[in-house]
Parts: C-alpha cells; structure tokens; sequence
C-alpha cells in the first residue's frame, strides 16, 4: 500500500512531467528523421557518384558512431566552434539525423526493390528524374519500407530517454532524479518501463493504422 | 519535294558492357507509317526502340523528331520529346500505386501540368477508347495481363503522342488475352497513328506492317512490305525466321 501511495503521489507526478517532453522530443524527431532519411536514401540510391558517396558517408558515419557520443558532441563540442544549442534543440537534431541514417537504409531498401520498369515509364511520358522519383517512385518505395521504418519509430522512441544526458529532462532524467532522492531504484524504473511500453504500444498502434491506410492491392498481402 | 518523316533514326550506334547491340542503324517513320521489327532475340529491336525516345542515349548517331535532332544535353528539351513518343512496354510498366485512372492521369497533371479535374476527365476518356471505362478504379494488382498492356496504351496516348513505340507488346500476355490488345493496336492503326512496333505476332504483322524491317546482329539485314519478304518462296531471312514462329 505504501508502495502504490510512492507511486502515485511522487512517481507519477514526475514522470507525467517527464513523459510530455520525451512525446516533445520523440514527434519532431520522428517526422525530421523520417523525411530526412527518404531524402538520404534516394540520394544513395539515385544521387549519382559525389551526392550518392556523401549520402553514404552520411549513414556510415552517423551508423558507425554512438549516439550518446553524436549528443554530446552537438552539445559539448560545438561550442568549440561558437555554436551553442538549447538542450532540446540539441537533442531533436541529435535524435533526427541518427533515425534518418537508419531510416535511409529501409527506404534504400524500398528503393532497389521498385522495378526499374516504374522509372522507365515515368522517363517516357516526360517524367524528369526528380517528378518520377517524387510521384512514382518514393511512393512505392516508402509503402515498402513502412514496416522497417516503423520498426525504427520504435527504437528512436527508446533512445530518446539519452536526452537527458544533454540536461534535457525528460522521462527518463525525472525518474533518475526522483530515485538518486529518494533511493528507490526499482519502483522508479519499474513505472518508467511500463511508461515506455506504454508509448511504444501506441505508437505501434499508429504505425500500424498507417499501414493500414496506405495499403494498396499488390503491395504486401492485399 | 519529299515529306519530313515524323521521327527519323540516322546511322544509331550503341555498345553495352562491350557488345555492339546496335551498328548504324537508320530508319525513317513518315506520318501514318507502321513499321514492324521482327527478328531473334537480342537482335536490337529492344535497345532501337529505346534509343528512338532516347530512354538510352545512342553513342552514335542522331534521332530526329519532325526533322529537329534531339538534344539530349537540354534535359528541358529531352522531356519535352519524350512526351510526343509514346512507349508501349513488353512488362506493360503500369504504376504500381495507382489506380487505372489515375496512371492516366499522373502524366498529365505532372508533366502536362493540366489541373486534377480535366486531367481525370481525359484519363476517363482513354480508358473508355480502350474499352475499360469500368476499371478506372481498379489497381494494376487487379487488372488482367491483356487489361493492363491497354491501360498501359490508353497511358500513352493520353500525351497526344505524335508517334507510338510497341516493345512487343502483346508477348509478356496469355495467349487468349492478345485479342484483346490485338484489336486496340489495329484500332489505333486505323485512326492513322504512326508506330514502330517489334512484335513476333504474325497476324498483327500482317494486317498492319507498311514494311518489315528484319533485325539481327543490331543490323536491319533485310526490309521490305510483308508480301514482298514474306512471299512463297522469297527465299528471305525473314521468310525462314516467320516460318518458324507459326
């Protein structure tokens, strides 16, 4: 009873306050990431031999590295350079150009199984390139993607509780401070695992209603 | 003084991965001409009709519409000629995506930059000439073969193509489905359009070749009017190869 009175008078409070700025953190990041990461994988699939090695340089480097080493950086090091970032800034375009790296590579994906014939078509109607990449086809490769696309919603929705190691204090900052108080290490990050499970079910939900929307016969099981 | 031809293909050369797929290759398409290329497999029938709307670029040689070269060097200008070629493919190409209509359709609002409303209309209007008025709504995952290859031509002609290109358009279909798109060919034959078409259906050769022009090697080796090539007893290239389809 004590237990569930802890929870609900100290943890919840907390957490709440922590779990509207991690949805802050995790929305934003979710549709930056996204689009930039279908820029990026047309780019290192059409972008040609200087935008395509930049393209794949990009994800090398943004896949190949932590991205608590990425926050860091953007809010330690660069103002080294003069360029200060506000915590949640940082921590957005941490979170977006890492999920866009990983996004890339799903939508690359997408991209090489569309049949060469889609563009082939759109170049003989009259189509350029960037018409035929943006209404043929991204489209199809995008519907081909969704389910690895999502699958990296879910993991961005995660590592957003790194945010907090840039002084961002969101879900996971709170709870870690509501238990350095208080020396109650396993109810704190009990409560705070179901509050991820419990964004995560939602999200899925979502995605999964998305799917549903943009579902048309002959892509995937009709 | 004798007629521009309305797309000219002069002395086309082409080689890939090493291979000479095309060696100076020149043809003359004047209005209403149908010319039909015949010949074995990798012969360059393919790769000619390709290089005819310059979805690949020739080494050599020049593509003329209307008697002015392409440009390829102007993207601006490429598109524009590639609106007035219309392409019929083996695999048809349908949009995947999109419905019936609205594979008619993209072209015009995307290209032709015609608002939704009239676009639809005239989507609406080529179905209807290809006889799939009902499938407007369907999805290429739900059309037949023979449906799909005349979605794909009602696609094409949508642009007001002043030539059509038929990458055998009737060999990727069941047999009991060519009818169908034998008839809307012979159709838009008789409405005068100018085509070049590489087909190994005899019948449609023979109804509509103004001349055959028999490929092999990426070289035109024989060329003629079917009753000339194809005559008892012409002893041809063509001949034989025909023979041997039926």
């Amino acid at each position: 009873m004590e237990t569930l009175n802890f929870i609900v008078d100290r943890v919840m409070p907390a957490l709440n306050e922590g779990a509207v700025i991690s949805i802050q953190l995790i929305v934003p990041s979710t549709v930056l990431g996204l689009l930039f990461g279908i820029v990026l994988g047309a780019l290192r699939v059409y972008g040609g031999s200087v935008l395509g090695a930049l393209a794949n340089g990009y994800a090398a480097l943004f896949r190949g590295t932590p991205l608590v080493c990425q926050l860091l950086f953007l809010y330690y090091g660069l103002p080294n350079v003069g360029i200060y970032l506000e915590p949640y800034g940082a921590a957005v375009l941490g979170f977006s150009m890492c999920s866009a790296a990983y996004h890339s590579e799903y939508i690359r994906g997408g991209l090489l199984a569309t049949r060469r014939g889609q563009h082939l078509a759109a170049q003989a109607l009259g189509f350029s390139t960037l018409q035929s990449m943006l209404s043929i086809v991204v489209p199809q490769a995008v519907r081909r993607a969704l389910p690895g696309c999502g699958n990296e919603i879910v993991y961005l929705i995660k590592y957003s509780s790194l945010a907090y190691l840039v002084t961002c204090m969101e879900l996971t900052g709170h709870g870690k401070e509501l238990a350095a108080q208080t020396f109650r290490f396993s109810e704190v990050f009990l409560v705070v695992g179901v509050y991820y499970l419990v964004i995560v079910t939602v999200a899925s939900f979502l995605l999964r209603k998305l799917e549903d929307r943009l579902r048309i016969p002959g892509f995937g099981h009709a | 003084m004798e007629q521009t031809p309305v797309l000219s293909v002069e002395n086309v050369s082409k080689t890939l991965g090493g291979n000479a797929i095309l060696r100076s290759v020149s043809l003359d398409l004047h209005a209403g001409q149908h010319k039909v290329l015949i010949g074995p497999s990798g012969g360059g029938k393919s790769t000619l009709l390709q290089c005819m709307n310059y979805l690949i670029a020739p080494d050599t040689g020049t593509v003329r519409l209307d008697g002015q070269p392409v440009d390829a060097q102007s993207r601006k200008q490429l598109y524009a000629f590639r609106q007035q070629v219309g392409m019929i493919f083996q695999e048809f190409n349908l949009f995947d995506h999109l419905t019936a209509l609205d594979n008619v359709a993209v072209a015009l609002r995307k290209v032709k930059r015609m608002p939704r409303k009239a676009a639809e209309e005239r989507a609406r209007a080529e179905l209807a000439r290809v006889g799939l008025a009902d499938r407007a709504g369907h999805y290429p995952a739900e059309l037949s073969g023979g449906q799909k290859q005349r979605v794909s031509i009602a696609r094409a002609l949508a642009m007001d193509p002043k030539v059509m290109l038929l990458d055998e358009p009737t060999s990727a279909l069941d047999p009991e489905l060519t009818g169908e798109v034998v008839e809307v060919i012979r159709d838009l034959a008789r409405s005068g359009m100018t085509m070049a078409m590489a087909t190994h259906h005899m019948g449609l050769t023979r109804a509509l070749a103004d001349e055959i022009l028999f490929m092999q090697d990426g070289e035109i080796i024989e060329r003629g009017s079917p009753s000339e090539l194809l005559a008892d007893g012409a002893g041809t290239r063509t001949a034989e190869f025909c023979n041997h389809l039926s």
